[in-house]
Parts: C-alpha cells; sequence; structure tokens
C-alpha cells in the first residue's frame, strides 16, 4: 500500500509509523500461540525423514529419504491420492457452486430470511461423527428414509447408496457438500455484505442487468473472499477424516479411502509413525505446489 | 460484534493475561489431585457399554474399594468405537490408565510394543485355572508373557425366527451343532417361496471370515507364510454360493452392518440372520411385541464347530507404577461371579469356565443362553492372530477384496491372488 | 434491487424452498427419532412420525451423559477459544493485509502448512507439548490446542475480508482529516462486521464439535465436552444406541442453531451510506 501513497509522501510516512506500533501490537499476542502449532508441525515434518516407530524406548533414527524412495512405489497410497483429488475437487466446487446460490438467496430480502439462514446452518451444528452416522439410517437401502421417498414417487428405490463401489464415492461426496455447505455459506454471505451497496446501485442507475451486475460488480469485489474460502475448502476437504471414516471406513473395496485415512491408518493402526508423517509431508508438497499456483493466479487477476 | 478497535489494545492485553487467569481457574480442571500419602489410586478404563454392564462394573470396583482401602481404583469410561486411537496416543505421551480393558485383537500390537505388562507373575492361580490353555493363547505374546486376562468371549451364532420357520414349514434344527451344509439347505428351504433365507451384515467381512474359517481348518497363517487354499475359503465361497447361485442369502445386506440388517430379522425378510451373539441384547430389547426367535446350534465345518476366539481384555500398561496391585484388582474382577454379571449385561460369554457355569445356572439357558454358551466351547486361538502384519493386511487388502468378492465384483481366484499377493507385499 | 420481472420472487422462494429442503431434512429425521421408542426405529416398517412424543430418549441422554455438564465445559471451551481467536486475529489480519510486509509470505506459509499437513499427525506432538507443561486433562489444554488451530483460519479468513474493503473507503476518511483508529472504528469495522461473525461462529463450532482432540487429552468424565458424551451411545461393531444418541444429538445442536439465530442479523453489514461520495 506504501506504493498507492506515493503522491502524498508525508502520509506514507506517518503509514510505515503506524505499521510498526500495529506489529507491536499484535506479535506479542501472535508469537505464543503459533508457537504451539509451529513445534508440533515441525516435529511432524521431519518425522516424516526418520524411520519412527510405535514402542515402549522405540528409538528412532533419520533415515533421510527411505520413506519416500517407499512411498514412490505404494501403489496403494497414490490410489488413494487420486481418490483424495476426486472427493475434493468435487466437494470444493459443488460446495461453492450450492453455497454460493444459496448466499444470493439469503442476502435478498425475503421474508422468514432469519428463519433460513439459522436453518441453512444445521450441518454445522452436529459433529461429523453423528452426521456420519446420521446419513448412514437415511441411505440404509431397505428402511432409509432417502430410499422410501424415491419409492413413494415411483422412482427406483433398491439402490444401495453405500455399498456398491461404482456409487459409494458420488454418494459419500454429496454428503460431504452437504456438511460443508454451512461454512461456505455464511462465509459467502458476510462477504456478500461487505459489498458497499454502493457499487451495486452504481451500476443499476447504470442499467446494467441483474446478471451483469452480479457478473462484473459482485462477483470481482467478493473474489478475495471467493479465493480464500475454496483454498480453504479444498485443504479441508482433502485432509476431511472424520466423517468418510465413520460413514465407509474407506469401503467397499477401498473406492473411498481417502490419504488421510490411509496416513491415519499407517500411524495409528499399524505404528509406523515416520512413514506415516512422510506421507503427510508428500501431502502437503503436492498440495501446496497447486495452492502456490492458484493463489499466484488469482493475486494477479486481484491486481489487474 | 461490538467490539471497538480503539478497544483492541485492550483485548490484546487482555488475550496475554488470560492464560495467566486461566492457570488459576478450577473451571478449567487444571490443578494438582495427586492421591493422599500411602493410598494408591489406579485408574480403570472401562469400556463397559450396555447400562447393565455399567452397573455391574460399578458394583465390582466399588466392592473392591471398600474391601481395600490402601488401593483405591478410579473408574474412567471409555468407548469401544475410539479405544485405540485413544490408547495409542495414551501410550506414547505416558498417560495411560493403569488398568486397560480392550480386546485381544487389539492389544496383541500394544504387547508387541511393549506398552504392556507381563501379568504371569502376578494372576493368581484362581484366575490361571479358570480359563483354558486356548483361550490363554490369545493374550500370550510372542515372547511368552502374558499380557491380559481374557473376560468375555463373543461368538458367531445363528439366529432364528421361529415364527417364519413354522410358516414356511421348516422343522428347527437340533443337536449339537449345524453343519455349513445343513445350514446352507436350510437357507435354501426358506428360501424356496421366493423370498430369502438369510441374512448376514457383513460389511467388515474379514473378522467373521477369519473367525468361521477355523471350523474348516482354514488357518491362513504358519508363522509368517500366508496359505489360502480351499480351507481358507470355505467360508467365502459358501457365502457367495447363497448369495449368488442359491438367492438365499440377500447380498444387499452383505454390505450393511449387523444393526443395518436386524429389522429385516424382525420383519421376516430374512428369518435367519447371522451376527455376533451379542446382537441377543439388541433383539430382546428391540423386536416387536410377540417375536419369537431361537439361537440355533453352533455352526461346524469339516473341523467342526470351532471359531477363533477374541476375547475381552484387561491389562496393566508397562509403565503402571502399580502392576502388583492392578494385577490383584483383576484377579478380583475375574471371580465367577463378577464375570458372570457382566456376561449377563454384555449378552457375552465368560473366559472362566466357573462364570460360565453361574451363567447357564442364572439364566436357566433362556433366551437363546444355552446355544451362546454351547457356541463358546468351540472357541480357541488362532493363527491369524499372531502374525504380526495382520491388521495392515486386513484394512489394505483382506477387506476390500473380500468386499469385492461378496460383491461379485470379482472372482474367487482373484480374491487368492489378491489376499496372497497382498500378504507377500508387505513382507 | 430495482427492476425484476414478477416471476422472479416466486422462483426465488422455490429456489430457497429446495435447499431447505435438503439441508433442513436430516434435522427433521433426527427429531422424529429421538422421539421413537427403540421398537419403533428397528421396526422393519418405519412410520415416519413417532407414535407418541415419547420424552425416555432424552432423559436417559441427559442423565447417562451428563449431557448439561458436558454442555458447560463444551461452552466454557468454545467460548474462551473464540474469544482468543477473535481478538488476536482482527488485528493480526489487518496489519497483514495494509501493511505489506514479508512477515505475511511467512505467515501465509505458515497458514497453509499448517491446514495442509494432517491435523490427525500432529496429534502425537502435540499431545507431548502439553503433557510436558501439565496441562493433559484439562479444559484449558483444550482451549490452547483449539485456539492454535482456529487462528490460522480466522487469520486467513479475516485478511479476505479485510482485502475486500476499498482503500479508498480508509483514505477518503483520512482525508476528511479522521484519525487512524476513529477510520478503523468508523469505517473498517462495520464493514467487517459480518466477516468477524461469520470466522467466530466458525471458531465456536469448530472447538464446540471437536472430538478427537478431547478425546486423548480428557480422561475425568467431570471434564467431557459433549461430543465425548455423545461417542457414549456408540458401541462396538456398529451398534449405536439410535434413540438417545438422537435426543442428544438434538440437545446438542440446539445451543448452536439458538446462538445463531440471535446473530444472524449481525450478518448484515452496519451503517454505509456516506462513507463514499462518487
Amino acid at each position: 500500500m506504501t506504493a498507492l501513497a506515493a503522491p502524498a509522501p508525508p502520509r506514507a510516512r506517518r503509514r510505515s509509523a503506524e505499521g510498526r506500533d500495529a506489529w507491536l501490537l499484535v506479535l506479542p499476542a501472535l508469537l505464543p500461540v503459533m508457537l504451539f502449532s509451529v513445534y508440533p508441525l515441525v516435529y511432524g515434518v521431519a518425522l516424516g525423514f526418520t524411520d519412527a516407530q510405535a514402542g515402549l524406548n522405540a528409538e528412532t533414527h533419520f533415515n533421510g529419504l527411505d520413506n519416500y524412495a517407499a512411498l514412490a512405489g505404494n501403489e496403494l497410497f497414490w490410489n488413494s491420492f487420486k481418490i483424495g483429488l476426486v472427493w475434493a475437487f468435487s466437494v470444493t466446487a459443488l460446495q461453492f457452486l450450492a453455497s454460493l446460490g444459496l448466499a444470493l438467496l439469503l442476502n435478498l430480502d425475503l421474508r422468514l430470511r432469519w428463519l433460513a439462514r439459522t436453518l441453512a446452518l444445521i450441518p454445522w451444528a452436529m459433529p461429523p461423527v453423528i452426521i456420519a452416522i446420521m446419513w448412514q439410517l437415511m441411505l440404509n437401502p431397505n428402511y432409509g428414509p432417502v430410499n422410501r421417498t424415491l419409492e413413494t414417487l415411483g422412482l427406483p428405490s433398491s439402490v444401495n447408496w453405500l455399498g456398491e463401489s461404482a456409487i459409494a464415492l458420488p454418494v459419500v461426496i454429496v454428503v460431504g457438500v452437504w456438511a460443508g455447505m454451512p461454512q461456505t455459506t455464511i462465509t459467502l454471505l458476510a462477504g456478500l455484505q461487505s459489498v458497499p451497496a454502493e457499487l451495486n446501485e452504481a451500476a443499476a442507475i447504470d442499467g446494467a442487468s441483474t446478471w451483469r451486475r452480479f457478473w462484473h460488480v459482485t462477483l470481482p469485489a467478493l473474489r478475495p473472499i471467493v479465493t480464500a474460502i475454496t483454498t480453504l475448502d479444498l485443504i479441508w476437504n482433502f485432509n476431511s477424516f472424520a466423517l468418510v471414516f465413520v460413514l465407509t471406513a474407506g469401503g467397499p473395496g477401498g473406492t473411498t479411502m481417502l490419504p488421510s485415512l490411509f496416513a491415519y491408518n499407517e500411524a495409528f493402526r499399524y505404528g509406523n509413525f515416520g512413514y506415516a508423517a512422510a506421507m503427510g509431508n508428500v501431502m502437503v508438497v503436492l498440495i501446496g505446489a497447486f495452492l502456490f499456483l492458484y493463489l499466484r493466479a488469482q493475486m494477479r487477476r486481484r491486481h489487474q | 460484534m461490538r467490539t471497538r478497535t480503539s478497544a483492541s489494545v485492550a483485548a490484546v492485553a487482555g488475550v496475554l493475561a488470560l492464560p495467566l487467569a486461566l492457570t488459576g481457574c478450577s473451571a478449567f480442571g487444571v490443578g494438582d489431585d495427586s492421591g493422599d500419602g500411602g493410598t494408591v489410586t489406579l485408574t480403570f478404563q472401562s469400556l463397559a457399554y450396555q447400562d447393565t454392564t455399567i452397573a455391574a462394573t460399578q458394583d465390582i470396583v466399588d466392592a473392591w474399594n471398600e474391601a481395600n482401602p490402601d488401593v483405591q481404583v478410579e473408574l474412567v469410561q471409555g468407548s469401544w468405537d475410539n479405544v485405540h486411537d485413544q490408547l495409542v496416543t495414551q501410550f506414547q505421551g505416558g498417560t495411560a490408565p493403569d488398568v486397560i480393558h480392550d480386546e485381544s485383537a487389539d492389544i496383541m500390537g500394544f504387547a508387541e510394543q511393549g506398552y504392556l505388562a507381563d501379568l504371569s507373575p502376578y494372576l493368581g492361580d484362581d484366575t490361571k485355572a479358570a480359563v483354558s490353555e486356548d483361550i490363554w493363547g490369545t493374550v500370550t505374546a510372542s515372547d511368552g508373557s502374558v499380557v491380559a486376562a481374557p473376560t468375555l468371549l463373543q461368538s458367531y451364532v445363528v439366529f432364528a425366527n421361529t415364527d417364519a420357520f413354522a410358516d414356511a414349514g421348516v422343522a428347527l434344527p437340533t443337536g449339537e451343532s449345524l453343519a455349513w451344509d445343513d445350514f446352507q439347505g436350510l437357507a435354501a428351504q426358506l428360501a424356496a417361496d421366493g423370498g430369502f433365507g438369510l441374512g448376514w451384515g457383513l460389511q467388515q467381512p474379514t473378522a467373521a471370515v477369519m473367525n468361521l474359517a477355523l471350523g474348516f481348518d482354514g488357518t491362513f497363517f504358519d508363522g509368517d507364510q500366508i496359505t489360502v487354499g480351499d480351507d481358507e475359503l470355505a467360508v467365502p465361497e459358501r457365502i457367495h454360493a447363497m448369495a449368488y447361485d442359491d438367492a438365499s442369502l440377500d447380498p444387499v445386506s452383505l454390505t450393511q452392518s449387523g444393526s443395518d440388517v436386524l429389522p429385516g430379522f424382525f420383519d421376516g425378510t430374512y428369518p435367519m440372520y447371522v451376527a455376533g451373539n451379542y446382537i441377543a441384547q439388541q433383539i430382546t430389547e428391540s423386536a416387536p411385541e410377540g417375536f419369537n426367535w431361537a439361537v440355533l446350534p453352533p455352526l461346524a465345518g469339516t473341523a467342526g464347530a470351532t471359531q477363533a476366539a477374541n476375547p475381552q481384555t484387561m491389562s496393566v500398561a508397562a509403565e503402571s507404577e502399580h502392576v502388583e496391585e492392578a494385577a490383584a484388582f483383576i484377579d478380583f474382577f475375574m471371580q465367577a461371579d463378577h464375570q458372570a454379571a457382566l456376561a449377563q449385561g454384555d449378552w457375552l460369554i465368560p473366559s472362566s469356565t466357573a462364570a460360565r457355569d453361574l451363567v447357564a445356572e442364572q439364566t436357566a439357558g433362556d433366551n437363546g443362553w444355552d446355544a451362546i454358551l454351547a457356541s463358546g466351547e468351540g472357541l480357541s486361538a488362532a493363527p491369524f492372530q499372531s502374525a504380526v502384519n495382520y491388521p495392515q493386511w486386513k484394512d489394505q487388502y483382506a477387506t476390500p477384496a473380500l468386499q469385492q468378492y461378496l460383491a461379485d465384483e470379482i472372482t474367487v481366484d482373484e480374491l487368492r491372488t489378491q489376499l496372497t499377493d497382498g500378504w507377500n507385499d508387505l513382507g | 434491487m430495482t427492476k425484476r420481472s414478477p416471476a422472479t420472487r416466486p422462483l426465488q422462494y422455490l429456489a430457497l424452498a429446495a435447499y431447505m429442503a435438503f439441508l433442513g431434512f436430516p434435522l427433521v429425521f433426527l427429531l422424529t427419532t429421538a422421539f421413537k421408542t427403540d421398537r419403533e426405529i428397528r421396526s422393519p416398517d418405519p412410520a415416519f412420525l413417532p407414535q407418541s412424543l415419547n420424552l425416555d430418549n432424552f432423559t436417559a441422554a441427559i442423565e447417562r451423559a451428563d449431557l448439561f455438564r458436558a454442555a458447560g465445559n463444551s461452552l466454557l471451551t468454545a467460548a474462551t477459544t473464540t474469544a482468543i481467536v477473535t481478538a488476536v486475529a482482527l488485528p493480526a489480519a489487518y496489519a497483514l493485509v495494509r501493511f505489506r510486509t514479508r512477515l505475511r509470505a511467512a505467515a501465509t506459509g505458515w497458514i497453509l502448512l499448517s491446514q495442509v499437513f494432517p491435523f490427525i499427525l500432529i496429534i502425537i506432538p502435540l499431545f507431548l507439548l502439553l503433557k510436558n507443561i501439565g496441562l493433559v486433562n484439562t479444559l484449558l489444554g483444550l482451549v490452547l490446542v483449539y485456539a492454535v488451530w482456529a487462528l490460522p483460519f480466522a487469520l486467513w479468513m479475516l485478511q479476505g475480508y479485510v482485502a475486500a474493503i476499498p482503500v479508498e473507503l480508509e483514505e477518503a476518511s483520512a482525508v476528511d482529516g479522521a484519525g487512524r483508529f476513529k477510520t478503523l472504528r468508523k469505517i473498517v469495522l462495520p464493514l467487517l462486521a459480518p466477516g468477524l461473525v461469520a470466522t467466530s461462529l466458525f471458531t465456536f463450532i469448530n472447538s464446540w464439535n471437536e472430538f478427537f482432540f478431547a478425546l486423548v487429552l480428557i480422561q475425568d468424565p467431570d471434564m467431557q465436552t459433549l461430543p465425548l458424551a455423545l461417542a457414549r451411545f456408540v458401541g462396538a461393531e456398529g451398534q449405536v444406541q439410535l434413540g438417545p444418541l438422537a435426543a442428544a444429538a438434538l440437545l446438542a445442536c440446539l445451543p448452536s442453531l439458538v446462538f445463531f439465530m440471535l446473530i444472524q442479523k449481525r450478518l448484515t453489514a452496519g451503517l454505509l451510506s456516506g462513507a463514499v461520495k462518487g
């Protein structure tokens, strides 16, 4: 921002002084909190270069890139990684589209808006474990309300939603979208509220249609928030654990084995902490590289 | 949010002070609870789930605490669903409870990692004599140390809707055991009118297949060598045949959990239902009024009515400072009257012979207890229980492969290949 | 919000109704299940509505899982976490956006790393850390962990909201002679309020729902949080005490819903008119 202020040098100087003040205010509070996350993170990352195993008094040695060499040939891991990508991208994209639609509706001055806004939060109000148990019941092929409703409507009603390997992943994705919609909706709704009404009004005076106003005024103003929430959604979805763990535990036939489930099994069930942490590192590097490109593209667009 | 930015300085200052303030705040539970001098306090994490079992456990602990003022046991409630993850973390952090309730299949990995104390020098003779050698085998680590006392057992049993049997004009089988061939015949007979003879929730198929395979001498492992021959595959092949050749077993039920299939048993869709014997508890509680049911004699393969035993266990953490006292509490816990009370609460089979007799006497064999207790006689240790990489093989290869086979997506030869190659890949 | 064809409004209501059905149906299902007896739930021919308003499940949930105490613990933990996170993240996010320094790149990197690395693998080092400073089996330990893990998210989202506020607004206000803090208070905060509400809501709910870390950290039954209490109804091998679980889950999600009903108005931006002229 200092560059922007170039025509008024005295103000710029005042600003940077205030900037220092701001840091003085922020850092003392931020540092201890950051330290608490930096230590476990660094520990976790470093573990990925060791042969750490569960065991009383088990010794741990650095083993360089051995874990990664083993991982490169681990077909199951890469398969699970692929499932993770399909899952994360589908859930994020669908979640974004569905939530944007809902947020736009909730932003209108409709009757009972308060009720709709509250109801939109329902999936959020339950722990993931409960959500998973509930959907299991809803999707029960014989007695669940989903198939019963289809039956009433005269549609095919004997689909075994979570039990057939061809459709289990898409079904789990729908549940994932359901579970994650509130956070995206609320974020976008808050963002819509932050779009200064003047911008829209000015465009309306110019005679722009609703659609054009949305595309040329609302969406660009919303872009920083869209970027922020889609990035986070992608990360969270890629790392999503509890929901799928309870819903299918990776089955049937391994078709819903997300990478976080895979790494969890490696660490918690087989006790190979080092190898599991190496999986975490691979996930960080690959997802991080993607995010870097995505964020850079978004930044550039914003500055155009 | 009414926060004013001018107040942010105060807010930040407040936050800095907060942790200090909280440290002194008892509402956050910060504090020291070290016991009084001289008294030993043992923590005991119980996984009791049914109300009756929770109450029975509490009674046992209360009785112990009254009789042993110097060694007080503090009961902590855990849950079966997450006990493994909880223990992994607590063992790593050195904060595991002194006395640990779990099951054999879960703790043997911890035992090999050195987290469980060897109880053989401490357990009393009564405890040792009450349980058969075979069952002790399921809690003995590879170095010979006994890492738990086996408490309660489960077996897979066939439940029968007796009214559905009567309607179909099929007689209830009797006798010491029910041969698999006869069982398949029954299912076909019951399905003759175009319905199903049987429902079986096999969403997680590996445990049932491995346990029942013992009835055909299907041992799978010899040391670290895997053999997947006809004996090993007899159970999945028979299930597959019932589902896809005879159409007597509903294939949808194979992809569901046991409780998902239960309503189909209640409404007669499935005249027979295979599940862990403890499901009897759910049947008595939630079956419709006037529902009549029975437990059929234990399933027998070519090697008899044998199943692998996976007992619930009581262990002591190796890092506990009071292993001897903890073992004494386990001895107390293992007394026949205590085990009988727990067994009836959970509808499980006591591993102790004296307790089994006591249950038979107290229940008079009603509600399927005679058949359930009979099925307990055939339980013994199986080689897969001591194969080191078994949990990983189970998750990564056996479960997906069996799920695919039972969904008729792969052939039995492909199943055999996946099971064998998977094991060899783990090396 | 000017010209609009007459058909638009009904269509909007229709779309909203469809969303509500999708999002709300499971809650209705939970609601009906909570009043059913065990027999009705396991009935092979389940009716949608319970036969009577039987409250057994609710009493079972409250008594057996000690639901009120658990709710109190959850509330204390979640509210403290939210207060800490908001107080720390708000000034920090503003500073990160408005004063471009190298720290911003570092902070962004840290934020992303902390969210990408699977949380499940950090639990053990985190647990060891808390054990070493004596915070095992304390709610304070939970607060610390939740705050540390919600902070990156809060920083990240608040940065997005701050960035969405045109700098021109602040500069116009500064030109009008308003001091920095006055500008922040009068211009930035009202515009940021919806974002702040969304962020703190998120922090609150994530702490309220968190299960796994609470599971390993808390042993004392008196200090159980709600998700731990709910887990009491889930047994081995997919056994679930459905009625009490549904009742408990329903009771557990009510506070969140009421809380949200009360503050959803705040999702509407404060006064804006006159902030920008032309």
